[in-house]
């Protein structure tokens, strides 16, 4: 008996020895991995980069809602199915959720490219100098790309005062890794945040590769092009039209790669058509890793999903968007009727593939570059632009039927011509996140605009109105405890 | 039931009892005190010749030559026989039983008798829990012990049952308590894995219950350690007794209905209400009746959505039970079937369950047993996501539009848009119900097996290992033809989800007696591990309608993923003395130390400690004069609690992979924080426990709790770049305090009417005392925790009612100037002052206030259970109320926007229209926005008083039962949820839209109604 107890107990004890060791330290996550093994190896540390283009892909951000916000506040499109509330109407409330998704998202981005960043910077030995260059450079176009949506989303456009003094976003350039305060910024004015931007992109330009190792990474990573693109577009937010013009000029002297249009209007949308020569830089999607059925572009925009975004009379009609001829190519190639319950809507073809959402969303498109160049060449030339022509018909002309190429003649001045170019801007752009701003970067006014039956037209939205921007979410001046200022009229 | 049948007897005998040689006898019936005892029975033995005394006892009873014997019995005493003598009068003294006041409670590894329990703790029989149509057993605790809330957030099947055991003990961490079932800790909560939820104790059969134990304060509770801080629930189920074995069988069926149905336009008011809304803004009408069967006219529909999506839902309940034992062992098994088909169509729970606990002693020193319960639950949730999804109910039936038919002329769905109203995303809520389903079909195994061995005399070792494994296969389904899944073309989905939890637990116990001296100690070491899956698959675009699995050549895309749901392990060790003096004082200590997983490994062991006092005053021999007193026992305890229901790894800074479309990718994932440790939660506790001559029983709590290194996930700046925006920290410290009283109130008690009363309130007080080093407001829906007030106050901007002269809402700004919003002026004039009409700053967040006095916590709540018998009558009664809390209406205000053209609610009819109007209402005005913004308009009272349950029953007398070979059988009829009476507006005021939450609960937000429930059954003995 006493034996029995004996051995009983030291068994006993025995396993519960083990036990104590099963339920606590081999208790591992085998779905994670700790921070200290994130930068151990060269293909950890890339995938950690692919991490921060992973959320600029967010469902809220550029791969879809930020590309149809700023389409949303134009006249262009309508919220058919009021899906986006107060947005389209300049009338969001401070706690609306739209602007803080927009935001979160928007500096997930920026933390993530500045945690990559340290990452990299202490594991360069793993690298070559040269990967490590190309790396922290991606890094760098992400913080710059992600800094720009925001501080046009937020605040009130660069030319809103002549120097750009007004209050901006706040700028983040360090790696957090704990709650600290460091990283609750004021506001920068918002030539500090252009300054911060260009700096980031100018330093892309120089150490980003011209390609990667396939076509895919090659258009959905930053590259030298992708770099000069958007800053190109940065420097025409800021009318500075002469770098914009040399930096888009590179870009079509294929000083970055080769790049084309494709023979047909919509060439770069749809399935199998997003890796083309015309795709700059796209924020790629694919069936398992797509914003999903309440933030996918199809959803939203083709008739046959949520159909929520339906096409304005305003752009179809001639009288409000003069450039839009009856047999323009891209009347039937982007635009589509809508059918059933949609009957009598007509909405874009940009974005078809409902099935899957994986269609691309198409930041940065070699049609821009072209019109960007054309714009800023006319802009800067004296008098009506040569070269600005071309670059103009090599986009209006893949697109007409029977009106014959722009020829000098056709501009009795040089603002012609650029108006010229911006109407084809707003045609070629459409739907594509570019609408709204640029008439901000003209100083233009919303006029025509319509309400969600598509039937109401809304009081015209002047340049500079409080409103014409998102309020930093109410949240986060709340957290901030007074340091972010609120925008006015909110 | 021996009462009753005697009751039966003696009416008989009482009639008949013409007896030669008789003569009759007097006595009194005192209890140990010399009390009178009144209405105990004194009975001639082998006899039905028997009598009850009167108020003072006494009795007056006629013998015969040949009665021998008196047995005299009451309630609370134990049986006396007596035999008959010459003398013709008695003084006959009863011991008080047992059961009384010996009786076992099961608190945490050993079982103390009840008057050697030195803490707080509730105890609801199985009686009070079995039979109710409720869709899990923790509905049916509502109201049943003091200081316990109960929350049932909506009548959709398996949606969150809140249980707040003293107030809320944490801020984002959770604060259900611990359930343990025979020993077993089991998992709980929402286990739904797509739109809708699974109350994981529903797996439960509640006829199974013998008792639930609540453990309320430290020194109860502290033996559960780490995970008692939010108190602790002991399950205990049935067992077999040794002795003839019996059958039971008990069922009921019934209908149940909506308990309450908001009032929404019809298709003609909608018309009226949307246009001149249209109009007032200077805008055509959109709303009007359509053409539907094509005849070129206007066909008048007036479709009541709510009609079409409620219908009365049949519920029923099965179970035969068996119990017993012979010799050694003992045995209770039991099947039951319960199927709760809910008043929303499609939406049902179906149970079958099986237990079996059986219990044998081999040999003189070693005992063993086995309890398990195996149950198949399938859950038919709503197709098309609940609550405030477009698709969701109730928001679709409250919001559609009614002036659109249900059916196109062909029978098909009508999907279009309503008369010639250009927008409809509203899905036809018959048809998404219809055509879509999200069903999920659940298998549980709770079980355990011991060993427990007798070492030496006293001390006994005890191993016992459990299982709770969960596995759910949850099937959902969007048809392309409505709602959400047209935009998909189809869409199907399936997971598989397992949980599997064991634990083992090795105790070693030691009961002695010396003298005046009582031992009870313990020492045990338990460990835990949770582990939990799932695997997902989903197919976009379906081919063919008819073949519902994932599988490629069905849809023209699927995809597949597995994760984790829980992986985390508990190591503990405890031990502790109860010691009592002469039954008179009671002292005991208890410690635990656990290592939990999820934290550091430098932070990983927590100490939780707990004392307590026990005076039982009652026994003191200058008590014993007091006649009225029967048992007065003080209490006061002081113990450390713990929480570790903080998630997986909150301590490690964690990566991990993601895509970046077709490339590989990697984000942080959790930002860490390697200084993590537990929370704890200091409480104390003081009270008394009464028990009055006349059965009249109170016991009273006072508690003072407080958290402190609260786990907060702590929302922090959206700069940090942290995923969710939240770190998980040690920050804050929160206060609970309250009094709890409960009462048993013997109202009644005579031969043929008995009349019980089981009271109990609670008043609890919860103060956030810090949050985060920077004092940092902590935001929850429309609540605040901010440090010095109120937990989760809320936090709103204050409506002023709707200016009479001019019909536009009214707000005060922060600084309380009244400043009302016309909608019709150009954006920079429509905000001006009430006092001169003004133009002035716009209302916005910044004129939000806290009001301490409102928050989503009751400031008093409890129930009241009366229990009436009339002869072969019971009658049951059960109320629940519940005062002070304050429910946000999201659901009203969605009702009562402005902005859409969805249907309204029935309020809108107060509009304002001229000029002296006295309404709340403001004027109809198409694209205002700011009227129905969140604010203190939509900010309720949630008071409320709930007949929760009521039922009649009759059981045949026993000379029909024996007739008929039946030792019992019980007719009753029962209705759950009859009645509320409260003046709150919304859908309840116990709705809660956010789940399990500390912050932001009270938002009432298109959660389904409560079913109201009439059922009839029966209860057979055999």
């Amino acid at each position: 008996m006493k034996r029995i107890i004996f051995v009983t107990s030291t068994l006993t004890f025995l396993a519960m020895t083990g036990c104590q060791k099963k339920v606590t330290d081999e208790v591992v996550p085998n779905d994670r991995l700790s921070s200290e093994l994130a930068f151990s190896s060269p293909q950890k540390i890339e995938n950690a980069v692919l991490g921060a283009y992973n959320a600029l892909q967010s469902a809220n951000y550029l791969s879809g809602r930020a590309l149809i916000y700023v389409d949303l506040m134009g006249e262009d499109i309508f919220d058919k199915g009021a899906f986006f509330g107060d947005l389209a109407r300049f009338n969001m409330l401070s706690n609306n959720g739209l602007p803080a998704t927009v935001w979160t998202a928007g500096y997930a981005a920026i933390a993530t490219a500045n945690r990559v960043e340290a990452g990299i910077t202490a594991n360069s030995s793993l690298l070559s100098a040269q990967k490590a260059k190309e790396l922290l450079a991606e890094c760098k176009f992400i913080r710059g790309i992600s800094h720009f949506y925001l501080v046009n989303f937020f605040a009130q456009p660069y030319v809103f005062t002549a120097d750009a003094s007004h209050i901006g976003i706040p700028v983040i350039t360090e790696n957090f890794t704990a709650n600290t305060p460091d990283a609750n910024k004021p506001r920068a004015a918002v030539k500090d945040v252009y300054a911060q931007i260009i700096s980031d992109l100018q330093a892309a330009i120089t150490d980003l590769p011209v390609t990667y190792g396939t076509t895919y990474e090659t258009r959905t990573r930053a590259t030298k092009a992708a770099a000069a693109g958007l800053l190109s577009r940065v420097y025409l937010y800021q009318n500075d039209y002469p770098n914009a013009r040399t930096t888009s000029l590179n870009i079509i002297n294929g000083n970055y790669g080769t790049y084309a249009l494709q023979a047909e209007p919509n060439g770069a949308f749809g399935p199998g058509k997003y890796q083309t020569s015309e795709t700059v830089w796209s924020i790629p999607n694919n069936v398992n890793d797509n914003p999903n059925t309440n933030n996918a572009l199809p959803q939203h925009y083709f008739p046959n999903g949520r159909g929520d975004l339906a096409i304005s009379a305003t752009f179809l009609n001639a009288s409000t968007n003069p450039y839009f001829t009856a047999d323009d190519k891209r009347r039937t190639a982007m635009l589509i009727e809508g059918t059933g319950a949609n009957e009598g809507y007509i909405f874009t073809n940009k974005y078809p593939d409902v099935g899957t959402r994986s269609d691309w969303a198409p930041v940065i498109r070699y049609a821009e570059i072209l019109l960007t160049y054309a714009e800023a060449a006319a802009r800067v030339a004296s008098g009506v632009d040569a070269d600005a022509i071309i670059a103009l018909n090599l986009v209006r002309d893949r697109a007409q039927v029977t009106a014959p190429s722009y020829t000098a003649a056709d501009f009795a001045d040089k603002q012609m011509l650029i108006t010229a170019i911006l109407g084809e801007r707003r045609i070629e752009l459409a739907f594509e996140g570019h609408r709204f701003w640029d008439i901000m970067r003209t100083k233009g006014n919303v006029a025509n605009k319509y309400d969600n039956d598509g039937i109401t037209i809304l009081p015209v939205q002047n340049f500079g109105a409080e409103k014409s921007i998102m309020p930093i979410p109410q949240l986060e001046v709340d957290k901030s405890r007074g340091v972010l200022l609120q925008n006015n009229g909110y | 039931m021996r009462k009753l049948a005697l009751a039966g007897i003696m009416l008989i005998c009482s009639i008949a009892h013409v007896l030669a040689q008789s003569r009759t006898i007097t006595g009194k019936v005192t209890d140990e005190k010399g009390v009178p005892v009144a209405a105990a029975s004194v009975v001639i033995k082998s006899t039905n010749n028997g009598v009850v005394t009167d108020a003072d006892g006494r009795f007056s009873l006629t013998v015969g030559a040949s009665d021998k014997t008196l047995v005299i019995s009451s309630l609370n005493f134990e049986p006396l026989e007596l035999a008959i003598d010459s003398r013709t009068s008695y003084t006959i003294q009863l011991k008080e039983s047992v059961s009384s006041l010996d009786e076992v409670v099961v608190v945490g590894y050993q079982q103390i008798s009840k008057a050697n329990v030195a803490g707080a703790v509730a105890k609801v029989s199985g009686a009070e829990v079995a039979n109710r149509p409720v869709m899990s057993f923790d509905q049916a605790l509502t109201g049943k012990a003091a200081g316990v809330q109960v929350n049932t957030s909506s009548g959709l099947v398996g949606d969150n049952v809140i249980i707040r055991v003293r107030g809320a003990s944490s801020i984002s961490s959770g604060s259900q308590p611990l359930i343990v079932v025979d020993g077993v800790p089991i998992s709980q909560g929402n286990d739904g894995q797509l739109y809708n939820p699974v109350n994981t104790l529903a797996d439960i059969n509640p006829n199974d219950i013998e008792s639930v134990e609540v453990l309320k304060d430290a020194s109860a509770a502290a033996i559960y350690g780490s995970r008692a801080s939010a108190g602790v629930l002991l399950i205990t189920t049935k067992k077999g007794k040794a002795g003839a074995g019996t059958l039971t069988y008990d069922g009921y069926v019934g209908v149940n209905k909506a308990s309450r149905q908001l009032k929404v336009l019809n298709g003609d008011q909608y018309n009226t209400v949307i246009n001149k809304m249209r109009s007032n803004a200077g805008l055509t009408s959109i709303a009007a009746h359509g053409d539907y069967n094509g005849d070129g006219q206007a066909d008048v529909v007036n479709t009541d959505w709510q009609k079409e999506v409620y219908r009365n839902g049949m519920t029923q309940n099965h179970q035969v039970a068996i119990s017993g034992g012979a010799g050694k062992t003992t045995y209770y098994g039991s099947l039951g079937y319960n199927d709760f088909q809910n008043y929303i169509i499609v939406n049902r729970q179906k149970r079958i369950s099986g237990r079996l606990n059986l219990t044998a002693k081999p040999t003189t020193w070693f005992e063993t047993g086995i309890k398990m319960q195996y149950s198949q639950t399938t859950s038919y949730g709503l197709g098309s996501g609940t609550g405030g999804a477009l698709s969701g109910v109730p928001f679709g039936p409250l919001t559609a539009y009614p002036n659109i038919p249900i059916h196109n002329e062909d029978g098909s769905y009508y999907t279009g848009a309503g008369g010639n109203s250009p927008l409809n995303n509203t899905p036809n809520p018959v048809a998404v119900q219809e055509l879509n389903f999200d069903t999920r079909d659940s298998r549980r195994l709770i079980g355990s097996v011991y060993g427990e061995a007798q070492l030496i005399k006293g001390l006994k070792f005890k191993s016992q290992f459990n299982i709770d494994q969960l596995s759910g296969y949850t099937d959902q389904y969007w048809d392309p033809s409505v709602g959400d899944g047209s935009g998909l073309a189809g869409l199907g989905q399936t997971v598989s989800n397992e949980k599997r939890v064991w634990s083992w637990t090795n105790t070693l116990n030691y009961v002695a007696k010396f003298n005046d001296h009582d031992i009870n100690a313990l020492a045990g070491a338990e460990y835990t591990r949770n582990r939990g899956m799932f695997y997902y698959a989903f197919g976009v675009s379906i081919n063919d309608l008819l073949f519902r699995l994932i599988d490629p050549a069905n849809y023209a895309s699927t995809g597949v993923q597995n994760g984790n749901t829980e992986n985390n392990g508990l190591a503990s060790y405890f031990g502790g003395v109860n010691y009592g003096y002469k039954n008179k004082y009671i002292a005991s200590f208890n410690v635990r130390a656990d290592a939990y997983s999820g934290f550091g490994r430098d932070n990983r062991w927590g100490y939780f400690p707990s004392g307590a006092l026990a005076w039982r005053i009652s026994q003191e021999d200058f008590m014993q004069s007091i006649a009225i007193i029967r048992e007065l026992k003080l209490r006061a305890s002081y113990g450390i609690t713990g929480n570790s229901n903080i998630g997986d790894f909150p301590a490690l800074a964690t990566f991990a992979p993601t895509q970046y479309a077709d490339l590989p990718s990697l984000n942080l994932n959790n930002p860490g924080n390697s200084s993590l440790k537990w929370e704890r939660t200091g409480q104390l506790d003081v009270g008394f426990d009464l028990t009055l001559r006349k059965g009249l029983h109170i016991s009273f709590d006072y508690y003072n709790k407080k958290t402190q290194d609260l786990i907060l996930n702590n929302p922090v700046l959206a700069t940090l770049g942290f995923p969710g925006n939240i770190i998980t920290e040690n920050i804050g410290r929160l206060k609970n305090e309250g009094v709890e009283l409960s009462l048993n109130i013997p109202v009644f008690n005579k031969k043929d009417f008995t009349w019980d009363a089981d009271f109990n309130i609670a008043w609890n007080k919860n103060k956030v005392l810090a949050t985060n080093d920077n004092g940092d407001d902590i935001p929850g829906g429309n609540s605040l925790v901010r440090p010095g007030h109120n937990m989760s106050s809320y936090f709103l901007i204050r409506w002023a009612g709707v200016n009479p002269a001019n019909g536009l809402p009214t707000f005060l700004d922060v600084n309380g100037v009244r400043k009302q919003y016309d909608h019709s002026l150009p954006a920079a004039n429509r905000w001006t002052l009430v006092s001169d009409g003004s133009i002035t700053t716009a209302i916005s967040a910044a004129d939000r206030v806290l009001d301490d006095k409102k928050t989503p916590y009751p400031k008093l709540f409890g129930g009241l259970a009366q229990h009436l018998r009339y002869k072969e009558f019971d009658m049951l009664v059960d109320l629940q109320y519940s005062l002070g809390a304050y429910v946000y209406n999201n659901t009203m205000q969605n009702l009562m926007v402005y902005t859409t053209n969805r249907n309204k609610s029935e309020y809108i009819l107060n509009a304002w229209e001229k000029n002296g109007d006295a309404t709340d209402v403001p004027r109809l005005f198409w694209g205002d926005n700011q009227s129905a913004q969140v604010s203190t308009r939509f900010l309720e009272k949630g008071d409320f008083l709930r007949i929760r349950n009521m039922q009649l029953g009759y059981s045949l007398p026993n000379t029909l039962t024996e007739k008929i070979k039946l030792s019992r059988i019980r007719v009753y009829v029962q209705v759950q949820n009859l009645w509320t009476f409260t003046s709150y507006k919304g859908i309840d005021p116990e709705a809660n839209a956010n789940g399990n939450v500390n912050i932001g609960l009270g938002i009432d937000s298109f959660r389904p109604y409560l079913p109201r429930t009439f059922t009839g059954g029966v209860n057979i003995q055999f």
